[in-house]
C-alpha cells in the first residue's frame, strides 16, 4: 500500500516541478493537433466520412516545406526580417500542398465513389489504400531516414513564466496556429463558403437544392482542412523533424481530439486537441516513452465507449 | 385472458426540450385490431418506437404480455429483446435486407429466434438440418399468404412498393409474434393496393390469432380496418373509442381542423 | 479555347495523363534523401527498352503505352451500347439462376485441389517451396479467416494482424520459448499449442468486441487499428515477457505424438506445406458451411440492414462480436502454423502493413467470397513473391505496398465487390443497377 503512495507521490511531484512547462509544450503540440483535427472534423461534417489519409497530407506539408527550409534557409542563420519572411512562405507552401493533396485525394479516391453511391465501407477502404499509396510513395521518393529540417529561427528560449522556459517553437506554433484557427472559425461563421459547408454538413440534399453546389463545396472543404494539416505538418516538422512515417501517430491522436471534442465540430476540435495535448504532455510524468501513445489511444477508446458524442456534441451546423 | 398485450401507463418520452409524449395511458388488447391515429408530429412513430425499445421514454411504464403469465417490461429492454419478446413491426418506408430475394427475407425472419447453433452452423448435423428445413417451409407459407409465391426469388430490393410492404409483413409474421405493429402500412399505395392490404390485414388477425396495432393516415382505410382507435395529439391522447365514436367526437375534428382538407382528400384519393 | 479545357474530354485526356504519369512514377526508380527529384525526373528520363526493342527514355515509352490504352478503352466503349432488349434477356433468366447451384463448381474445385496437392512435386526451387508455405499458405488462411469478420459481418478489422501474433506468442510461450516460463512449467509440443493460441486468440477477440462492436465502421476501424498497434508496443518493449523486439527464442518444430503415430516435422517446407493445406480446406469447409447458415444469413442481415435485422429479434452485438471471435481464432491458428515453422517470432513481423495486405487480399478476391478470397490471395501473395524473388530493375521491396494501396483504390473505384464476387456482395456494392438504369 505504501509502495502504491510513493508511486503515485513521486510521480505527482514531477508533475508538479514540471507542471508549467509540460503545459505549454502540450499546448503547444495541442495546437499541432488541432490544426490536424480540423482537417478531421471538416470532412466528416460534410460526408460523413472519416478522412483515414489525412495523415498523409500532414506529411506532404511537411516534406514540401522542408525542401522550401533547406532551399531558403541553407545552413546560414537568417536575421529577423529574414525569419519572418521564410515563417510565412512556409506556412503558405505547407498550407498550399496538404490543400493540393487533399484535392487530389478527393477527386481520385472519394468522388468517383460518390458517383456511385457507395457503401460507407468502400470510402474507408479506398481512404485506406490511399494512405497507404501516398506514405509508400514517399518513402520510396525520399528515403527512410528522419530528416531535420533547417530552421528559419534560434530555438532560444524568450522568456520563463513560473520557472518554465518558454522557447521560440513554441509561441511561433501557438502564434500560427492561433491565427489560423481564429480566422477559420470567421471563415465558417460568416462568409457565404462557411454557410455551404454547414448548409451541405446539415442536409445535403436541400441544400443542393437551395443552389449549393456540392461537388465544390466539397471540394473546399478538403483545401480547408488539407491547407491547416499541412500547416501543421510545417510547424511539426520544425520542431520533429520530417519522416515518411510521420503522419500516423500525430493523425491518430489529432482523430482522436476530434472525437474528443465533437466530431464534426470545429470548436470542438480546437478544444479536444488542445486538450489532448496537454494530458498527454502531463502523462510523461506517470509512463515511460514508449507508452505515451497508449495514452492517447485509452483517451479514444474511453471517449467512444462512454461520451461518444464528445465533448461539445456532433454537429458541424451548430458549431459555429 | 383479460390481460393486455400491451399496458401503457402515463408515459413520457422527451428529447432535449420536446416533449414527444405526454403522460400517454393506453392498452392494447388480446386479439384486436388497434389504430392510433392524429395529426402530424403527434407522437405515433414515436409512440411505436417506444412500444418496441427503440426508445427509452424518461416516465411511465410499458407493460407486454404475450399470453397472459410473461409480462414484460419494456422501457430498457433493447429492440431485438423486445423483438424475441413477440412483436412484429413493420417500417414506415419499408426496410428490405435489400440484396436478398423475397424469400431470403422471410427466411431470415423465420430463423431468427432460434437458438445459436454456431457449431451446427459449421458441421450441419442433422438437427440443423431439419431445422433449416422447418425454416425453408415456414417461408413459403408465409409468402404464399401474403399472395407473393410468384415473387419469390426476386431480389427485394426490384419489388414494388405495395409487394415490399407485404414482403415486411410476411417476414414479420416469420417470427411466430403476438401482434404486429405496422407503421403506416397504406402510405404510398393506390386504391386497389389500399383493398388489398386492408383484406391482409383482417386476414393476419383472423387466420393468425396476430393482434394488430396501426399508425395510419389514411382515414377511409382506418375507420373500416380498426375495432378501436387512439387519437393523439401533440404527445398526448385526446380521444379513445370505436370509429363512429371518434368520428363525432368535438375534440378530434377540432385536431384534424387544420388539416381537415387533408384528411377528406385522402377519402376521395 | 476556354470552354475546351473545361469540357469532359480535356478531363479525361487529363485524367489519362495523371494515371500514366503516376505509374511511371510509381514502377520507376528511387528517389534518395540528398536527390529528393531523383526518383521523379528518373521516372520519365531513364532509358529503357521494352523487351530489348524500341530504346527510349522513359517518358516517351509510357506515353506511347497510354495512348494504346487509351485507344483501347475508346473502342470499346463504343462498342458496348447494349439495347434495351438485349438487357432484358441478361435480366430475366438471371433471377432464375439466383437460387440455382452450378454442379460445373464442384469439378473446378478438385481440379483446383488436385493441382495444389501435387504443386511441391513440381515446384522444387526452395525459395518457392518456402514462400508457398509462409507467403501464401497462411496468407491464404488468414485471408480465410479476415473474410469472416469483413466480408460476412461486415466490420473493418484493422488490427486482425494482433490475433495472429498472439497466436504467435502463445506457442513460444507454451513451448517454452518465451523469457516468461511456460504455464505450470510443462512445456508441450508445438502441435497442442493450437487449441490454447485459438482460446486465447478468441478471448482476445471478444474482449476487444465487446466494447467496440457497437461502434460505427469507420470509429471501429480506428479502434481496431489502434488496438494492433497497441499489440505490437506490447511487443516490442516487454522485454520480460515478450522478448522485446529481439524476439523470442528458439521455437521447436511441430511433432505429433499420439500412441503409436509419431511425426515429426522439421526444416522440409515440404511437409508444412501439406499440414497447412490441410488446414485451408478443413476451414475453408467449415466457413463456407457457416456462410449458408442461419449464422451466415443473420450477419448478411445485419450488414443490410441492422435496424430491420434487430426487428426480427437478431441481437446485431452477439453476432458481430461471434464473427470477430471467429475470425481471431483462425488468425490465432494461423500463428501456431507460422511459430511452428519459423524459428523464432519477432515483432517485427506483426505490422500494421501486414494487416492491410490482408485487407487487400480479401478486398481484391471479392469480400465475403470464400472462393474469391483465395484466388485473390494467391494472386496477390504469387504476385509479390514474384517480384520480391526477381525483381525488375529500381524495384525495392517495400515498393509492394504503393502498389497494394493503389490496388484498394482501383478495386473500389471499378469493382468494389472483388475480383471473383459472391453475387450478393455484387448486389449490395452496386445498388441500382438492375432497377430501370440500363447502361
Amino acid at each position: 500500500m505504501s509502495g502504491l503512495l510513493h508511486f503515485f507521490s513521486s510521480h505527482f511531484s514531477t508533475l508538479g516541478h514540471e507542471f508549467w512547462p509540460l503545459l505549454v509544450g502540450g499546448l503547444a503540440t495541442g495546437c499541432i493537433y488541432a490544426m490536424i483535427a480540423i482537417g478531421y472534423t471538416l470532412v466528416y461534417g460534410v460526408l460523413r466520412l472519416i478522412n483515414f489519409a489525412h495523415s498523409e497530407i500532414f506529411m506532404s506539408g511537411g516534406f514540401a516545406t522542408f525542401f522550401l527550409m533547406r532551399w531558403l534557409v541553407g545552413t546560414s542563420t537568417p536575421n529577423t526580417f529574414e525569419t519572418v519572411l521564410y515563417l510565412i512562405l512556409g506556412v503558405l507552401v505547407g498550407g498550399l500542398t496538404g490543400a493540393g493533396v487533399a484535392t487530389v485525394l478527393e477527386r481520385v479516391a472519394y468522388r468517383p465513389l460518390r458517383r456511385r453511391n457507395a457503401p460507407k465501407l468502400a470510402y474507408l477502404i479506398s481512404a485506406i489504400g490511399a494512405s497507404y499509396f501516398l506514405f509508400n510513395l514517399a518513402a520510396k521518393e525520399f528515403g527512410r531516414i528522419n530528416f531535420s529540417m533547417a530552421s528559419p529561427y534560434v530555438n532560444h528560449s524568450l522568456f520563463t513564466i513560473f520557472g518554465a522556459q518558454v522557447y521560440m517553437s513554441y509561441i511561433i506554433i501557438l502564434v500560427v496556429g492561433a491565427v489560423m484557427l481564429v480566422a477559420l472559425d470567421r471563415l465558417v461563421a460568416t462568409s457565404k463558403l462557411g454557410r455551404s459547408i454547414r448548409a451541405v454538413a446539415q442536409d445535403a440534399e436541400t441544400a443542393s437544392l437551395m443552389g449549393v453546389n456540392i461537388d465544390r463545396t466539397i471540394a473546399l472543404t478538403f483545401i480547408i482542412g488539407g491547407f491547416l494539416g499541412g500547416v501543421a505538418g510545417y510547424l511539426y516538422g520544425l520542431s520533429f523533424g520530417v519522416v515518411y512515417t510521420m503522419g500516423f501517430t500525430p493523425a491518430l491522436k489529432a482523430f482522436t481530439a476530434a472525437v474528443l471534442g465533437g466530431i464534426g465540430n470545429l470548436r470542438g476540435a480546437v478544444i479536444g486537441g488542445l486538450i489532448l495535448g496537454v494530458v498527454e504532455s502531463m502523462s510523461v510524468a506517470f509512463v515511460n516513452g514508449a507508452f505515451i501513445d497508449v495514452v492517447a489511444f485509452g483517451v479514444l477508446v474511453l471517449v467512444l465507449l462512454f461520451r461518444p458524442t464528445g465533448i461539445l456534441g456532433e454537429r458541424l451546423g451548430r458549431s459555429a | 385472458m383479460t390481460t393486455p398485450l400491451y399496458d401503457v401507463k402515463n408515459v413520457t418520452l422527451r428529447f432535449g426540450g420536446v416533449t414527444s409524449l405526454n403522460n400517454v395511458t393506453m392498452e392494447h388488447r388480446r386479439g384486436e385490431i388497434l389504430a392510433v391515429i392524429g395529426p402530424n408530429g403527434a407522437g405515433k412513430t414515436s409512440l411505436f418506437n417506444s412500444l418496441t425499445g427503440v426508445y427509452r421514454p424518461q416516465e411511465g411504464s410499458i407493460t407486454f404480455d404475450r399470453d397472459g403469465s410473461t409480462p414484460l417490461s419494456v422501457i430498457g429492454k433493447k429492440a431485438h429483446r423486445v423483438a424475441s419478446a413477440g412483436v412484429a413491426r413493420t417500417f414506415q418506408a419499408s426496410r428490405m435486407f435489400p440484396a436478398m430475394t423475397a424469400f431470403e427475407n422471410v427466411k431470415t425472419g423465420a430463423e431468427s429466434h432460434r437458438g445459436f447453433g454456431v457449431i451446427g452452423a459449421m458441421v450441419k448435423g442433422p438437427a440443423t438440418r431439419r431445422a433449416e428445413r422447418a425454416s425453408d417451409e415456414r417461408a413459403w407459407e408465409l409468402l404464399t399468404f401474403v399472395g407473393l409465391e410468384k415473387q419469390a426469388n426476386v431480389v427485394s430490393s426490384s419489388l414494388n412498393y405495395g409487394a415490399r410492404r407485404r414482403l415486411e409483413i410476411a417476414r414479420g409474421l416469420a417470427t411466430n409474434p403476438t401482434v404486429l405493429l405496422l407503421d403506416e402500412p397504406a402510405a404510398g399505395t393506390n386504391p386497389s393496393e389500399k383493398v388489398e392490404l386492408t383484406e391482409l390485414i383482417r386476414r393476419v388477425r383472423d387466420e393468425m390469432g396476430v393482434s394488430i396495432l396501426l399508425i395510419e393516415h389514411d382515414m377511409k382505410l382506418v375507420m373500416s380496418l380498426a375495432e378501436r382507435l387512439y387519437v393523439l395529439n401533440f404527445g398526448s391522447v385526446i380521444a379513445e373509442g370505436t370509429p363512429d365514436e371518434i368520428r363525432a367526437n368535438p375534440a378530434v375534428i377540432e385536431a384534424y381542423l387544420g388539416a381537415a382538407d387533408a384528411g377528406d382528400e385522402k377519402e376521395g384519393r | 479555347m476556354k470552354n475546351f479545357f473545361t469540357s469532359p474530354l480535356a478531363k479525361r485526356i487529363g485524367a489519362m495523363v495523371a494515371l500514366v504519369a503516376t505509374i511511371a512514377v510509381m514502377t520507376g526508380p528511387p528517389g534518395d534523401p540528398t536527390h529528393p527529384m531523383a526518383g521523379f525526373t528518373g521516372s520519365f528520363t531513364e532509358r529503357v527498352s521494352f523487351f530489348g526493342l524500341f530504346p527510349a527514355p522513359r517518358g516517351v515509352l509510357f506515353a506511347a503505352l497510354g495512348l494504346l490504352a487509351a485507344g483501347m478503352v475508346l473502342m470499346y466503349r463504343r462498342q458496348a451500347q447494349p439495347s434495351v432488349a438485349k438487357l432484358r434477356d441478361k435480366v430475366v433468366p438471371q433471377y432464375h439462376a439466383l437460387a440455382a447451384k452450378k454442379p460445373v463448381r464442384g469439378l473446378w474445385y478438385t481440379a483446383v485441389l488436385l493441382v495444389a496437392i501435387v504443386l511441391p512435386h513440381v515446384v522444387t526451387d526452395p525459395f518457392w517451396q518456402s514462400a508457398m508455405v509462409s507467403q501464401i499458405a497462411i496468407y491464404t488462411l488468414l485471408a480465410i479467416g479476415l473474410n469472416v469478420v469483413v466480408g460476412f459481418a461486415g466490420l473493418l478489422d484493422l488490427g486482425f494482424v494482433a490475433f495472429y501474433a498472439i497466436g504467435a506468442y502463445v506457442t513460444a510461450w507454451v513451448t517454452g520459448a518465451l523469457p516468461v516460463p511456460a504455464p505450470f512449467h510443462h512445456v508441450i509440443d508445438a502441435f497442442w499449442a493450437i487449441p490454447v493460441a485459438i482460446v486465447f486468440a478468441m478471448i482476445a477477440g471478444v474482449l476487444l468486441g465487446v466494447p467496440t462492436l457497437r461502434l460505427r465502421g469507420d470509429y471501429l476501424a480506428i479502434v481496431t487499428l489502434g488496438f494492433g498497434e497497441i499489440i505490437t508496443i506490447f511487443a516490442n518493449n516487454l522485454y520480460g515477457i515478450t522478448g522485446g523486439s529481439t524476439g523470442s527464442k528458439q521455437i521447436p518444430h511441430f511433432s505429433f505424438h499420439l500412441g503409436s503415430l509419431k511425426y515429426l516435422w522439421g526444416l522440409d517446407p515440404v511437409p508444412y506445406y501439406y499440414l497447412t493445406l490441410g488446414f485451408v480446406v478443413l476451414f475453408l469447409l467449415i466457413f463456407s458451411s457457416l456462410e449458408h447458415s442461419r449464422v451466415g444469413r443473420a450477419w448478411v442481415a445485419i450488414r443490410e440492414d441492422e435496424v430491420a435485422a434487430e426487428s426480427l429479434g437478431v441481437n446485431p452485438l452477439k453476432y458481430k462480436v461471434m464473427a470477430f471471435a471467429i475470425g481471431a481464432a483462425s488468425a490465432g491458428f494461423a500463428g501456431v502454423m507460422t511459430a511452428g515453422q519459423s524459428f523464432f517470432i519477432s515483432p517485427s513481423t506483426f505490422t500494421l502493413a501486414f494487416s492491410i495486405n490482408i485487407l487487400v487480399l480479401v478486398i481484391f478476391g471479392g469480400m465475403g467470397s470464400i472462393m474469391g478470397v483465395v484466388i485473390g490471395s494467391l494472386v496477390v501473395q504469387t504476385i509479390s513473391m514474384y517480384l520480391i524473388h526477381t525483381p525488375p530493375a529500381g524495384f525495392q521491396n517495400s515498393d509492394l505496398y504503393i502498389y497494394l494501396g493503389a490496388l484498394l483504390i482501383a478495386m473500389m473505384i471499378f469493382r468494389p465487390a472483388g475480383i471473383w464476387p459472391s453475387k450478393r456482395r455484387r448486389r449490395e456494392m452496386t445498388p441500382a443497377t438492375l432497377e430501370g438504369e440500363a447502361q
